[in-house]
């Protein structure tokens, strides 16, 4: 297939509709921090675990998501306050994310699998909001 | 091209030279110029200048692990490696791949050149597809028989036999433990058959692809999902079969003995998962690059400078 319009979509972040065309960013993830021609940088990174970006980056998606249904996505839509604001309100969720989910990671390895999905999903939604309006 | 402020962000190559516009009508990282091309020998690069300030060392990985900035930085370095698509193969470089100048940039790649051909040819007219399989959803509660019947028939007539007087007391637990132990069993053996059912999915999937990948499979806490990941592979599949990988795929879907798990794929995508350069000399001509006349007679050793001279 040449069409280019078939490719992929990795802005698709829904996770996993079943059918075909559905990417995920942890699917792109996947593919472009670990796979591809590795020629060295002249800058080299330290990044985390794949993984735990990529668990982060689901949480945010959600959280994200949660926010802009609740209307409140004054960072992307107003050009004044938006870089500076925006960094801060990634910054905050971000430090708010982690406590999370470190949370999350030690209450998993208490052992039992199955809370994971139902914490993981509800934790952005209650927790936004509130977070944002300060 | 970079001056001083600008370092340069290697995003793919190509076999043939995106045209400009098409170029820089894809809009790359945030704060960067338009994307351009490169040439190294038969090798085509296709770069951006993108603020030093916002790609040095630190503050890169300072923004990768922030959710949203590799959000951004992950997209935008997709579409970068989409651009080149349109005119036939693509090897894209890792997420981050930046240089000091568009010299380094051209050195480093002009150092594997025939490497990078060789990919080129390998992944010509061919794309990624990506197929996952999961253990069916709700596994342990809508499983077939075994758990149900123990569950339906409390200290009934329990598959585990011993004691099955569903009384109280210690015939009570005995009978709990007993159906326990066989929920137990039936659930590995689940786990068993689903793992063998993803076997066969991967393999019959194998045929109509020229190669084939394993990624180490999602956690559920990535996923999301109850159900554990049996499988993650990709699939290199020619334009000419892609059609018959996709009905393969749906024949799978669609096969009632393979219940117990669940299929889910998405492509076409750029072969990411197939763009490695294979050639152990490709390793060996690393070293010798630095003398192949990097400009600065920087190296590549990374040393962020971010005022060049």
């Amino acid at each position: 297939m040449t069409d280019v319009s078939g490719w992929a979509d990795p802005e698709d972040t829904t996770v996993y509709v079943p059918g075909p065309n559905n990417s995920t960013l942890a699917d792109l993830l996947e593919r472009i921090l670990d796979k591809g021609v590795v020629i060295a940088g002249d800058i080299k990174i330290d990044l985390l675990d794949i993984e735990l970006l990529t668990i982060r980056l689901r949480l945010f998606i959600a959280s994200v998501d949660t926010a802009k249904r609740a209307g409140i996505d004054w960072w992307e839509t107003d050009p004044a306050m938006s870089s500076r604001a925006a960094r801060d309100a990634l910054t905050e969720e971000n430090e708010m994310l982690r406590e999370r989910l470190a949370a999350l990671e030690s209450r998993l390895e208490g052992g039992s699998g199955s809370p994971s999905t139902p914490t993981t999903r509800s934790t952005p939604t209650e927790s936004t909001p509130e977070n944002r309006v300060r | 091209m970079s001056s001083s402020d600008t370092v340069t962000y290697l995003f793919a190559l190509c076999a043939a030279r995106p045209p400009d516009e098409a170029l820089s009508a894809v809009a790359g990282h945030s704060g960067g110029g338009p994307l351009r091309a490169l040439r190294a020998g038969a090798v085509h690069l296709i770069v951006q200048d993108v603020p030093a300030a916002d790609f040095d060392e630190r503050t890169l990985a300072d923004r990768l692990n922030r959710p949203g900035d590799l959000r951004r930085c992950a997209l935008a370095h997709h579409r970068g490696v989409a651009a080149g698509a349109p005119c036939g193969p693509v090897v894209p470089l890792p997420m981050a791949t930046v240089y000091l100048s568009d010299d380094n940039a051209v050195a480093a790649v002009a150092a594997r050149e025939e490497a990078v051909l060789a990919v080129f040819r390998r992944l010509t007219g061919r794309t990624e597809w990506a197929v996952k399989v999961h253990a069916a959803p709700g596994e342990p509660a809508g499983s077939p028989a075994p758990p149900a019947a123990a569950r339906a028939a409390p200290g009934g007539t329990g598959t585990g036999g011993t004691g099955d007087s569903g009384g109280s007391g210690a015939a009570g637990g005995r009978s709990y433990l007993s159906r326990a132990s066989a929920r137990q069993r039936s659930r590995r053996d689940l786990h068993e058959t689903a793992r063998a059912v993803a076997r066969t999915v991967d393999l019959t999937l194998r045929r109509y692809a020229v190669d084939a990948t394993a990624h180490r499979p999602q956690s559920e806490r990535l996923t999301g999902r109850r159900a554990p990941q049996l499988l993650n592979a990709a699939y290199l599949v020619d334009d000419a079969r892609h059609r018959e990988f996709t009905a393969a795929l749906e024949r799978l879907r669609a096969d009632e003995r393979l219940r117990e798990v669940e299929i889910t794929s998405s492509g076409p995508w750029i072969p990411y998962s197939f763009a490695r350069l294979d050639e152990p000399e490709a390793m060996a001509v690393a070293t010798p690059e630095a003398t192949a006349g990097v400009t600065a007679g920087a190296g590549v050793a990374g040393v962020p400078k971010t005022g060049a001279p």
